[in-house]
């Protein structure tokens, strides 16, 4: 029992909509002055949110914001929060000691000097040297010291870490993670947000679980451990219905869909990966940030550069990519706004749409156009209005109906359901097991346990670049045992024997 | 659940267009804008007749001058439209029209070829002029506003050298060079046909030129893939579009579309020289914009270019005939631009 106190940041019964889409639900939540509070919460659960309404750049609909007791207007203190993302939001054409000055350059026209006390704080970070340089050519660990050193200059009280680290190597890191605490213990609001369950573990006092806009949990103390964060994250939403199930031929009865022999990136995020995936399998690839997971999976489509074997539906090499369609997380790079959703959904096509002098068919693209509708059940009141004028849920299921109508043996997904309503969550992966019973490889990206149990048949985890052996996830007793399992094996990196005891195939 | 069951089995069943099914969405916005400009072209007439006394502006004579006028910027901005519309942009295309005719000339006038030939050389020297255009532009990745800046002076400084800043006449070659009657004939031709109601033969030109375009943009997969392209490059990779083709495709059209252009209008004036072509920037790129195509790619009808065309053209004769002057003429010009982009976003911010 820690005695109550007003000092911190307390926040209680925060709540912000978006149109019909609930992002904070009545979030109560406390950051200690001293103190590094963790966040942790799936995607879509409302901690991009927090951080926004903190930082002022957006209002809360309801709810108080306290700072040692006293009210805490965001909008009129956006100077003395900082966040540190990153990827850091400063200006990199201007140089290290200007960029910690903008916004404080003084009323008069003449160039103004760094003084005596930012200075000081500069050389505390150790980035004075790089004063003239400009901040586009230093690294990212010093462009985040700076966001740091601007915040501290104009005496900032809160202190956000947006996935700070996944970026950086790990001895960036670790120094990053020494300015955290040093920032704690002078007694500023710390607060870190990460998908990276093991250094919650490590250097956060206590972690919050966020999911669906509340705070579920708070661990401390004995009960904050990396299993802990990693089963709490999971709690009982999920519900896998049997008849969705499939059998796994672990035997290899069906076709081969895609063989990768010593597979590695060119710029060196994943190195040699054998990875063998039959059709009718559900393949979820998963990773940190950072981990060479998303590299991989693009890299299968052809959008990452890789050599090594890879050979799809009897293609080897390049031409390989041509059998797969691979839908981003980001659907500004999978739909095209200036097109009606029927014409998106048949963007891919060519011979199915166009007679072969190449006039199209518009009669035939509105036909597949309705049928697809009807397929992924998007909800238009016609395929001709625009596709921004469907929900976040809707896009997506265009995005992958144009993918899936293109027929490609090994569809590739990149967190298919990212900013997805619950509803459609279903739907997806309702789309995706029928596509694969049809005799097609599904691939995933995904960052979320509950996405990976909900909808893969195989994972594997991918950790510094590294593959690990296949976990079966209809062996898993549960999704806490699989959560549990995945970040004993991002922990480990490399597959060890102990992963493969914890979920025998 | 009950919207969806209920409303596509209705739907299903009838076809695009054709069966009155209310079109949304893009099709009413670009049927609006057309309506708008129908308006403007006739509200614009019936100012000029009403100032133009005796009414010299509303009379078939005139009104096939507008047509011949407006033939020239319609041709090369219908070219311009489709580099518009996949997202690029052209400001070559004047020193291209210049270049078509100085080569035309030089190869027939003073080379001695047929004049055949010298049109194909025009033509050949457009595509590979298109050509580069594209490949600095998808290969070399430079923005498409420095690389047809610089082509357009490389055009420019080749023409000058080629025709050695001279005027050519086919009818009064100097030089001693001697040109072929009948193949005069048949160049002259090619822009002074006699049809029937005195019908300009560069409108006829004009209206099959828009025929193909039209056909591309609206009717074909090349246009389809076009404005998916320029709508969203990054998504239009993603999904394996020819995007570099494509490019290359347009870049092309629109270099030999200002060659046909300036070919026509060589023909029809009877002489050429370097200058030729440099005042077409403006009055182009207002046509392509008044028809509402995007700046940002992605969106462009053939019957929008070819209004905004008319548009400009009728504004442009009415001045003329009042004899207001040139000054006022540009003005206007400018003015016109400017107002049917600030409508057009009103209009859609109404809609909104």
């Amino acid at each position: 029992m820690t005695a109550p106190s007003d000092a911190g940041l307390v926040i209680r019964g925060l709540r912000k909509w978006y149109g019909d889409t609930r992002a904070l639900d009545g979030l109560d939540i406390e950051a200690r002055p001293g103190e590094i509070l963790g966040i942790a919460g799936p995607n879509g659960a409302g901690k991009s949110t927090l951080i926004k309404i903190l930082a002022g750049e957006t209002r809360s609909d309801d709810g108080e914001i306290r700072l040692n007791g006293r009210p805490w207007d965001t909008a009129s203190n956006r100077d003395r929060v900082a966040v540190v993302h990153q990827e850091p939001q400063l200006f990199p054409n201007l140089s290290v000691a200007e960029n910690m000055m903008v916004g404080r350059e003084g009323t008069r026209a003449q160039v103004r000097h760094l003084n005596e006390r930012e200075r000081a704080l500069m050389s505390d970070l150790a980035i004075l040297e790089f004063a003239d340089r400009p901040l586009g050519l230093v690294p990212l660990a010093i462009q985040q010291r700076v966001e740091i050193g601007r915040a501290l200059a104009r005496d900032a009280r809160i202190f956000l870490f947006d996935e700070p680290n996944s970026a950086l190597t790990q001895e960036e890191s670790t120094d990053l993670f020494r300015r955290m605490h040093l920032l704690a213990n002078a007694g500023k609001v710390v607060v870190l947000v990460s998908h990276r369950i093991a250094e919650l573990a490590a250097h956060a006092r206590r972690v919050a679980l966020i999911l669906d806009g509340i705070c579920t949990a708070v661990l401390d103390g004995d009960s904050l451990t990396q299993e802990g964060i990693a089963s709490g994250l999971v709690t009982g939403q999920i519900d896998r219905e049997a008849e969705e199930q499939i059998v796994v031929h672990l035997g290899g009865e069906a076709g081969s869909a895609l063989q990768l022999t010593g597979w590695t990136h060119a710029k060196g995020e994943f190195e040699g990966i054998n990875l063998h995936v039959r059709a009718g399998e559900i393949v979820a690839i998963v990773g940190v940030e950072g981990s060479g997971a998303r590299e991989l999976v693009r890299s299968i489509a052809g959008f990452e550069p890789g050599s090594g074997q890879i050979e799809i539906g009897g293609r080897r090499g390049r031409r390989s990519a041509e059998r797969t369609s691979l839908v981003s997380a980001d659907r500004q790079m999978s739909l095209f706004s200036n097109l009606s959703i029927g014409d998106n959904m048949v963007s891919r096509l060519s011979t199915d749409i166009a007679s072969r002098g190449g006039t199209l068919r518009r009669g035939r693209m509105t036909q597949i156009a309705h049928d697809l509708r009807e397929q992924f059940r998007v909800k238009a009141d016609s395929v001709h209005l625009p596709v921004r004028s469907l929900s976040g849920g809707n896009q997506q299921k265009v995005a992958i109906a144009a993918a899936i109508v293109k027929r490609p043996e090994v569809l590739v997904l990149e967190e298919p359901t990212r900013g997805v309503d619950i509803g459609s969550k279903g739907e997806i992966y309702r789309l995706m097991r029928t596509y694969a019973r049809d005799g097609h490889a599904v691939i995933i990206y995904c960052t979320e346990v509950s996405e990976v149990f909900e909808a893969a048949d195989l994972a594997y985890v991918v950790s510094e670049g590294r593959l690990s052996d296949p976990l079966v996830v209809m062996n898993a007793a549960d999704v806490k045992e699989l959560a549990r399992t995945i970040t004993r094996l991002e922990r480990h990196g490399l597959s060890g024997p102990a992963a493969i005891a914890a979920v025998p195939a | 659940m009950a919207e969806q069951s209920g409303a596509p089995s209705n739907q299903v069943p009838t076809a695009v267009g054709r069966t009155g099914q209310p079109w949304s969405g893009r099709a009413r916005e670009a049927g609006l804008r057309l309506g708008g400009l129908a308006i403007a072209i006739l509200v614009v007439i019936a100012i000029f007749t009403f100032l133009s006394k005796p009414n010299t502006f509303l009379t078939v004579t005139n009104g096939l001058g507008v047509m011949r006028y407006m033939s020239t910027i319609a041709i090369v901005s219908l070219g311009l439209s489709l580099v518009i519309v996949v997202g690029e942009i052209d400001l070559s295309f004047g020193y291209m029209y210049g270049l078509a005719s100085t080569l035309t000339a030089v190869a027939w006038i003073v080379w001695g070829w047929p004049v055949y030939l010298a049109i194909i050389l025009a033509f050949v020297v457009a595509m590979l002029v298109g050509s580069i255009n594209a490949f600095l532009v998808t290969t070399v990745k430079i923005p498409s506003f420095i690389v047809t800046l610089g082509t357009g002076q490389l055009m420019f400084g080749t023409n000058l050298l080629v025709s050695n800043a001279a005027t050519l006449n086919p009818s009064y070659p100097t030089g001693g060079h001697v040109v072929d009657k009948a193949q005069l004939a048949w160049f002259t031709g090619l822009s002074n046909q006699k049809l029937p109601f005195d019908f300009p033969m560069q409108g006829l030109w004009m209206i099959g030129i828009a025929l193909i375009i039209g056909f591309i943009l609206s009717r074909s997969l090349f246009g389809f893939r076009l404005k998916a392209i320029g709508g969203n490059p990054l998504a239009a990779e993603l999904a394996r579009l020819p995007i570099r083709k494509y490019k290359f495709a347009s870049f092309i059209i629109c270099s030999v579309f200002a060659s046909i252009a300036a070919v026509l209008d060589f023909a029809f004036i009877g002489s050429t020289q370097p200058n030729a072509g440099l005042s077409l920037l403006f009055p182009v790129f207002a046509a392509v914009i008044i028809g509402g195509a995007s700046l940002a790619g992605g969106r462009g009808s053939a019957i929008g270019t070819l209004s905004g065309a008319m548009l400009l053209a009728v504004i442009s004769n009415g001045l003329a005939l009042l004899s207001v002057g040139s000054y006022l003429s540009q003005f206007v010009g400018g003015a016109v631009t400017i107002s049917a982009v600030v409508l057009d976003r009103f209009t859609q911010s109404l809609r909104k």
